[in-house]
């Protein structure tokens, strides 16, 4: 009798649950971080987070974006346009940074500068799924680089 | 379509529930998962001979998970706590205390280690026992340490795309519920075959008592093995 309803009270709160929940997926809005840049682009980070200790699929991410960035835009590297740099977020010099960019550990971060002075940055973690196939990895990031650069 | 471009797809579905599934399918088989995840195998599968038991087991395993992963994911969605910091609070130490209390288990399994009996009446003795009689509650813990353990990439998956998922649809319950459960199905499913099979030898060679008793023992030693590695990879 008791197990009885202790499983029809589980069974109740499930479907509460579904009822009040499953709607939210439909009406969900997708939000950009940041601000979005209109117009000109003065500058671009890319910043490949990580703690001290690395895995494995983190160094890889690291290695290949920074191949990615060597290979396409040697350019805008020099120029200063671009700017590319492995960050240890457990180094206190890199507080800043890591706060700027609220890094949550390893992760591919992207900051747009616009000439206006406005900044946008988004976490790519696309860049994850593509570890498996270096060419794909390096023409799907250059990809995202140039759209940057364009403005969109 | 390679297997990443699959999970890729898969996990960026536009319908929430589906994503959080395969995002935690990715979670259950990437290394560090992976390893707690065989040790709770060992755990689930030391009835051999008692399917039912072993499924119950990893089902309570996983719901130890669940429990700190909604825990996580409500404290970001309703409370606000903020995800830089909890993720790299957990990172820092859920990892560094893993592998010594991996060994610890191990060892209190092997009766190298005796606890304390706490003299504590009648009623908690029995509640004692009935509990690690029956496993479920030592399940249980298992799945709540282990979902803490969060290694860098682990972190990712959760922090980097689970929770972003969880803030957009304001969801911080079914989202996270959804994606432990893939996280634990490995574990239900390895655990079955693993008894299955096992009872069906033991039957077979008539030793079912046999196994059952070295079983203990071989559990014992993976969560030794698995503490060391994690002390290891952590410390030195």
């Amino acid at each position: 009798m008791n197990k009885k309803y202790l499983y029809a009270g589980i069974g109740i709160v499930i479907l509460l649950l579904l009822i009040f929940t499953i709607p939210k997926y439909f009406t969900g809005n997708v939000t950009a971080s940041g601000t979005e840049i209109s117009g000109d682009i003065a500058k671009i980070e890319v910043y490949h987070f990580h703690a001290t200790r690395q895995c494995y699929t983190c160094k890889t991410v690291g290695n290949y974006s920074e191949e990615t960035i060597n290979t396409y835009f040697a350019n805008e590297l020099k120029s200063g346009k671009l700017v590319y740099a492995h960050v240890n977020v457990d180094l206190p010099e890199n507080k800043e940074l890591v706060d700027k960019y609220e890094a949550k550990g390893s992760s591919l971060l992207i900051g747009v500068y616009g000439k206006d002075g406005s900044f946008s940055k988004q976490e790519d973690t696309a860049v994850w799924y593509k570890i498996d196939n270096e060419s794909d990895f390096m023409n799907y990031l250059k990809g995202v680089i140039e759209q940057k650069f364009a403005g969109n | 379509m390679g297997i990443m471009a699959f999970m890729q797809s898969m996990g960026t579905n536009g319908f929430p529930l589906i994503a959080a599934f395969f995002i935690g399918l990715m979670t259950a088989l990437s290394p560090c998962p992976l390893a707690t995840n065989i040790t709770a195998i060992a755990y689930a599968s030391k009835k051999i001979g008692d399917g039912k038991k072993t499924l119950w087991t990893g089902f309570v395993y996983t719901l130890g998970r669940m429990f700190t992963y909604v825990l996580l994911a409500s404290l970001i969605v309703y409370v606000g706590v903020n995800v830089q910091a909890i993720s790299l609070f957990l990172q820092k130490y859920g990892e560094r205390i893993l592998g010594p209390l991996l060994i610890f288990i191990g060892l209190v399994m092997f009766n190298v280690i005796k606890l304390p009996s706490l003299k504590s009446g009648e009623r908690m003795d029995k509640l004692k026992e009935k509990l690690s009689e029956k496993g479920y509650f030592g399940a249980f813990l298992l799945g709540v340490l282990f979902a803490l353990a969060f290694c860098p990439f682990s972190a990712v998956l959760f922090f980097g795309m689970l929770i972003p998922l969880a803030l957009k649809f304001s969801d911080g319950i079914l989202i996270p519920s959804v994606f432990a459960l893939a996280t634990g199905l490995p574990v239900i499913i390895f655990a079955f075959i693993l008894t299955f099979s096992v009872s069906k030898l033991g039957k077979v060679m008539n030793k079912v008592q046999t196994f059952e008793k070295y079983m203990r023992y071989i559990i014992a030693l993976v969560f030794v093995i698995i503490g060391i590695y994690y002390t290891w990879r952590v410390w030195i």
